[in-house]
C-alpha cells in the first residue's frame, strides 16, 4: 500500500476526534519548530472545522469492538498502519511547509495496549530526537497500557488525552465491551497527578523537564447513548475540577456504523453539541456551576435559547443590572455580554459613566442585552418584563420575517450549523 | 488646510505626524500620491527626520503607554484609507489626555485606531496559519501571500523562531515586497515578479499528500461551506496549497 492510501485510511479514521487545539504550550529552542501559546489554525475543512494538527492514527487495526467506532474489530474497514518513521517524516515535511502546528497521534489498539503505546511513543521520540522537532504534539494515551509507558507520554507530548467517549459506565459496558469507566479514569488520574507534580517541581527548579505543558483533554460522544445534558455537564465540571482537565470536547455522534444498540439518527445532533459547548464555556470562563444551568426538573439544555439566556430568564429578579456599578462576575452573566465586552465595560468606566448607546460600541450584543441592563438608570427593554415576554422578543429577533414560531426547527438548526464549535456566547 | 505627505515608510509617517502636531492649525497626513491636492489644498513633503520621528514615538510611549504605541504602529500597518488621519487624531487625544485616552473605548477616535490595530493583529495571526511554503530546488522555502494589511513585518519573528534552520522567503505579491531569511539573516527587498520557480523533486508529492489529507479530514455529515468560508475567506484561497 502506498503512503497516500495509508494516510487516507488513517486520517479518515482519526477525524471523529474533535480535538484540534494547538494552544497552551510555548515550546521552542534549537532545532525546528515552536509552539504558539494561543494556538494557530492553518486551514478549515469543508465541515468548517479547524485544521491545526496532522491528525492520524498509527493504525486502525483494533482488538476492541466498540459499537460506535469506525475501527471496531468486526467492521469490514480496510486496515492500514504507518511506521514511526513515516509518521515522523510526514509531520516534519508538513510542518516545514507550514501546513500544520504539529502532530495529533492516536491509534487503534493493535496487539495489546502496551504494544500500541510503545509504537506511539517511538514515533514521537523519533520526531523529537531525530528531527529535533519542537512543534506541538498531542498524544493519545492508551487505556490499559502499563503505568511506566503512560508516564513517558507527558515527557514527549505537549498535550495528552484519554477519551472517555461515553459518559456513564452503563453505556460503556453496553457499547464498548472491554472498556470500563475504571480503565479510562485510571490513566487520566495518573496523568493529572504527574502534570501537577511536574508543575510544582518546575516552580522551584526551572531546569526540570516540562511534562505535558498544555495539559490534558478528553472527548465525549453526544447522542449515541441516553445520558442527559445534566449528566454530561456535571461530568465535565468534575473533570475540570478534580482532574484539572484543560478541555472536554463534545462530538456529535455520526452514525457511521449500523448496530442495533445504537440510535437510528439521520443527522448528527449538531445543535445539541453546540449548546453543550456553550454550557462548557459558562463553566470555564463565566463562573457558572453546572447546578445553576440544569437541575433534576430541567435535565436537558434548551435548544431554542443559549444556556446563559435560559439562566437569566430564570433569574429575572437579578436584572436589570446597572452596567456602571456591576462587577465583572455580574457583567459576565448578562446575555449579550462576553468576556471581551465585560472587560471593555470595566475599562471604559474608568474614563467616565456609560450610557446605553456606548454599550454597542463596546461590543455588547444589545439585541440580547437590552432586556437585562440599565445604564445610568435608563432601561430600553420592555416595560413589564416577564420571562415569556422576553422569550417572545428574543425569538422575534432570530426570525427575520418577524413571525413567531417557537417550534421552527429549521431556523434553529440553521443557527447551530452556522455557529462555530467554539461555543462562544 | 495643509497636508503633510510622506514617502510610505514608517519613519516618514512619524515625521509627518510630528509636523502636523507642531502646527497650530488643522493638518492632515497622507501618503505621497495617495491624495490629490485640491483647489485650496496645500501639500508639503514631510521627508524623514529621525529626531521628529523619535519625538512622536516618545509621545505615544511616555505620554501614552506601550499600548498606545502598539496601536499606533499597527494602525499604520493597516494601510486602510484614512488610517493616517485616524492616528493623527488619536495622537492629539493622547497629547491631551495621556494614557487615559486608551480607556475611552466608546470615543470614536480611540475606537477607530483600536479597531484598525485589532484588524491588523487579527490578519497577522491568520497568516501565521495561512503562509504556505514550497520547497525550491536549492532547499529554500518560498511562500506567496496577498494580505489586505501590511502584515509581513509581523510574521518574520514567528517564522524565524520556527524555521530558523531553513532559508525562506515570504513574498507579499500585493505590495511587491519580500522578507528574505537567508543563512540566518533577515532582510526586506522589493520583489515584483518572482522568476519562474524551480521546485524540489519531492515538492509535488508532499503537496498531493497534504491535499489528500485535507479532503479526507472533513466529515461528510457535517458539511458546512458557510462556516468554512467565514474561516477561510475566498480572497485568501489562491495562495493556499489545499485550495489550489
Amino acid at each position: 500500500m502506498d503512503l497516500q492510501k495509508k494516510l487516507e485510511i488513517l486520517a479518515d479514521s482519526a477525524k471523529y476526534d474533535a480535538s484540534c487545539a494547538s494552544s497552551g504550550s510555548s515550546r521552542g529552542g534549537r532545532g525546528t519548530g515552536a509552539a504558539h501559546q494561543s494556538g494557530v489554525c492553518h486551514s478549515w475543512t469543508a465541515d468548517g472545522r479547524c485544521i491545526s494538527l496532522l491528525k492520524v492514527l498509527m493504525t486502525n487495526d483494533c482488538i476492541y469492538d466498540c459499537a460506535y467506532c469506525v475501527n471496531r474489530r468486526s467492521s469490514g474497514a480496510q486496515r492500514a498502519a504507518l511506521t514511526p518513521d513515516e509518521i515522523a517524516g510526514l509531520t516534519f515535511e508538513f510542518y516545514k511547509r507550514n501546513y500544520i502546528e504539529g502532530l495529533f497521534l492516536s491509534s487503534g489498539i493493535t496487539v495489546s495496549p502496551d504494544r500500541t503505546m510503545e509504537l506511539i511513543l517511538e514515533a514521537v521520540r523519533k520526531l523529537r530526537k531525530e528531527f529535533r522537532f519542537n512543534g506541538y504534539v498531542h498524544m493519545k494515551v492508551i487505556p490499559g497500557a502499563s503505568q511506566e509507558l503512560i508516564d513517558q507520554a507527558g515527557l514527549w507530548a505537549d498535550r495528552v488525552s484519554v477519551n472517555i467517549e461515553l459518559p456513564t459506565d452503563k453505556s460503556l459496558r453496553l457499547l464498548a465491551p472491554g472498556k470500563t469507566k475504571e480503565t479510562v479514569l485510571k490513566p487520566m488520574d495518573r496523568l493529572a497527578r504527574k502534570i501537577a507534580a511536574h508543575k510544582d517541581e518546575r516552580r522551584s527548579i526551572k531546569s526540570s523537564p516540562a511534562y505535558a505543558p498544555a495539559g490534558q483533554s478528553t472527548q465525549l460522544i453526544i447522542g449515541a447513548t441516553p445520558e442527559t445534558d445534566r449528566e454530561i455537564i456535571k461530568l465535565s465540571e468534575a473533570l475540570y475540577g478534580k482532574m484539572a482537565l484543560k478541555r472536554v470536547y463534545y462530538s456529535a455522534f455520526v452514525p457511521v456504523m449500523k448496530d442495533n444498540r445504537l440510535p437510528a439518527l439521520t443527522n448528527p445532533p449538531l445543535l445539541r453539541e453546540h449548546r453543550l459547548y456553550q454550557a462548557d464555556w459558562l463553566l470555564r470562563f463565566y463562573g457558572f456551576a453546572a447546578d445553576e444551568l440544569l437541575d433534576e426538573r430541567h435535565p436537558q439544555l434548551d435548544l431554542s435559547f443559549d444556556p446563559k439566556t435560559v439562566w437569566a430568564l430564570n433569574n429575572l429578579d437579578k436584572f436589570p443590572l446597572e452596567v456602571n456599578d456591576a462587577d465583572y462576575e455580574e457583567l459576565l452573566r448578562v446575555p449579550g455580554i462576553g468576556v471581551t465586552s465585560a472587560q471593555r465595560i470595566l475599562r471604559a468606566r474608568r474614563a467616565g459613566a456609560l450610557a446605553l448607546d456606548d454599550l454597542k460600541k463596546l461590543g455588547v450584543v444589545m439585541k440580547r442585552a437590552v432586556y437585562f441592563v440599565t445604564a445610568g438608570g435608563r432601561y430600553a427593554g420592555i416595560k413589564k418584563e416577564s420571562e415569556e415576554a422576553i422569550k417572545v422578543k428574543l425569538l422575534g429577533h432570530e426570525n427575520p420575517n418577524g413571525q413567531l414560531d417557537l417550534f421552527s426547527e429549521g431556523q434553529l438548526v440553521q443557527e447551530g450549523l452556522a455557529a462555530t464549535v467554539t461555543g462562544q456566547l | 488646510m495643509r497636508t503633510w505627505t510622506y514617502d510610505g515608510t514608517f519613519e516618514g509617517f512619524l515625521t509627518a505626524l510630528a509636523l502636523a502636531l507642531e502646527g497650530r492649525e488643522e493638518c492632515a497626513v497622507a501618503r505621497e500620491g495617495a491624495a490629490e491636492p485640491g483647489l485650496f489644498g496645500d501639500f508639503a513633503a514631510a521627508g524623514a527626520d529621525p529626531e521628529r520621528a523619535a519625538a512622536v514615538r516618545g509621545l505615544f510611549e511616555r505620554r501614552g503607554s506601550a499600548e498606545s504605541w502598539h496601536h499606533a504602529r499597527y494602525a499604520f500597518l493597516s494601510e486602510a484609507p484614512g488610517a493616517e488621519d485616524a492616528v493623527l487624531a488619536y495622537a492629539r487625544l493622547i497629547k491631551e489626555k495621556g494614557a487615559a485616552a486608551d480607556d475611552m473605548l466608546a470615543d470614536a477616535r480611540v475606537k477607530r485606531v483600536h479597531a484598525l490595530s485589532a484588524s491588523v493583529a487579527g490578519e497577522a495571526h491568520m497568516f501565521k496559519g495561512f503562509v504556505r511554503f514550497k520547497e525550491l530546488a536549492d532547499g529554500t522555502l518560498y511562500s506567496r501571500i496577498e494580505p489586505d494589511h501590511n502584515v509581513l513585518p509581523l510574521l518574520t519573528g514567528h517564522f524565524r523562531a520556527r524555521l530558523g534552520t531553513f532559508s525562506w522567503v515570504i513574498h507579499d505579491a500585493r505590495r511587491g515586497r519580500a522578507a528574505l531569511y537567508l543563512k540566518g539573516r533577515l532582510l526586506y527587498a522589493p520583489l515584483t515578479q518572482a522568476k519562474a520557480l524551480e521546485f524540489d523533486g519531492k515538492e509535488e508529492q508532499v503537496q498531493a499528500l497534504w491535499r489528500h489529507f485535507f479532503k479526507t479530514a472533513a466529515i461528510k455529515e457535517r458539511t458546512n461551506p458557510r462556516l468554512q468560508r467565514r474561516n477561510v475567506p475566498l480572497k485568501y484561497r489562491a495562495n493556499l496549497t489545499e485550495f489550489e
